[in-house]
């Protein structure tokens, strides 16, 4: 059972992090310089509140009909990592990107 | 890809910056208020000096030398040397003040007038000395210069092909103090102290201090 609760746990929401080009995120910047894009990813099965086990029911049986409720948390940003700047290859601007990049992750 | 890259060492340090916490954020810091645009002024000036201040304070050398004193080969790298202050807001402006009126402004401010003492001691040239600076310390002729930057005297590089650097002021109108504003100037302009202190840590040669 131990083991089970461990790998579990190892699938839970967690911060990741993937070193990249700025041209990488597609954003239509043109400069050589990179940054460390850090993301949430994992399951959030273990985080699930009365509320979702409520949500969950109501769907089963019927008495809510949508196809827009989640009823399961997500595994998203719960903070955002400080502002990263860049040089452009024009050699004369600079640009700013805020909350691109995930700091603190939770299931929400 | 070329056997002998190259290289640009510039470019190289503003990527290595920005996989550091700490760079990353004290140099977003500075950019954010040096290129914000208010009220029909280019920047707001204070913000943007008090930021870089707070850039070289903060920042280990490693990383803030990197992109200051970065040694060059080609125009792309110099520019991006020569843009590592955002010189549009931190340097240039309107008029070029004469430069004894500059170090009076200078003096009425006790963080530039403490910075200029420094620099005017720690990067002293001498002809005689291996080094070319009477202190042969480079490390302190490197931070007593950078501490300059974001004071009045915030001095920047003037061309793309050599180490020569100066803050934003000339010589002109200086009636009889002609000599005096010169000697001045040429101590930002022509100092092989600096620029020997500058280019043994763009070649990483500085063995007693790095």
């Amino acid at each position: 059972k131990g083991r089970r609760a461990q790998r579990l746990k190892s699938r839970d929401c967690v911060l990741s992090e993937i070193h990249l080009n700025v041209t990488d995120l597609g954003l239509g910047y043109t400069t050589k310089e990179e940054l460390i894009f850090r993301y949430c990813s994992g399951s959030c099965e273990t985080a699930v509140t009365l509320y979702d086990q409520i949500l969950n029911n109501l769907t089963q049986n019927k008495k809510l009909v949508s196809d827009k409720i989640r009823p399961q948390p997500c595994c998203r940003p719960i903070a955002y990592d400080d502002d990263l700047s860049f040089l452009d290859d024009d050699l004369s601007t600079y640009h700013i990107l805020r909350k691109h990049s995930a700091k603190k992750c939770g299931c929400v | 890809e070329p056997v002998i890259s190259k290289g640009n060492n510039c470019l190289d340090a503003a990527k290595a910056c920005n996989l550091n916490d700490i760079c990353k954020k004290y140099r977003s810091a500075y950019i954010t208020p040096c290129t914000y645009s208010v009220s029909n002024e280019i920047c707001n000036k204070r913000k943007c000096h008090k930021a870089l201040r707070q850039f070289f304070d903060k920042v280990p050398p490693k990383h803030s030398y990197g992109m200051l004193f970065c040694s060059c080969r080609d125009i792309a790298c110099t520019e991006r040397r020569r843009q590592t202050i955002v010189p549009a807001c931190s340097y240039e402006d309107r008029e070029k003040p004469n430069c004894l009126n500059l170090q009076e402004t200078c003096k009425t401010n006790y963080i530039c007038r403490s910075r200029l003492a420094d620099f005017f001691t720690n990067c002293q040239p001498e002809s005689r000395s291996v080094s070319n600076c009477l202190k042969e310390n480079y490390a302190d002729c490197l931070l007593a210069y950078s501490g300059l930057i974001g004071t009045v005297m915030t001095p920047n590089y003037l061309n793309y092909n050599n180490l020569s650097v100066a803050p934003w002021c000339d010589c002109g109108s200086s009636g009889n103090d002609i000599e005096e504003c010169l000697k001045f100037l040429n101590f930002f302009q022509d100092n092989s102290c600096l620029k020997s202190a500058i280019q043994a840590f763009g070649n990483g040669t500085d063995v007693n201090v790095w």
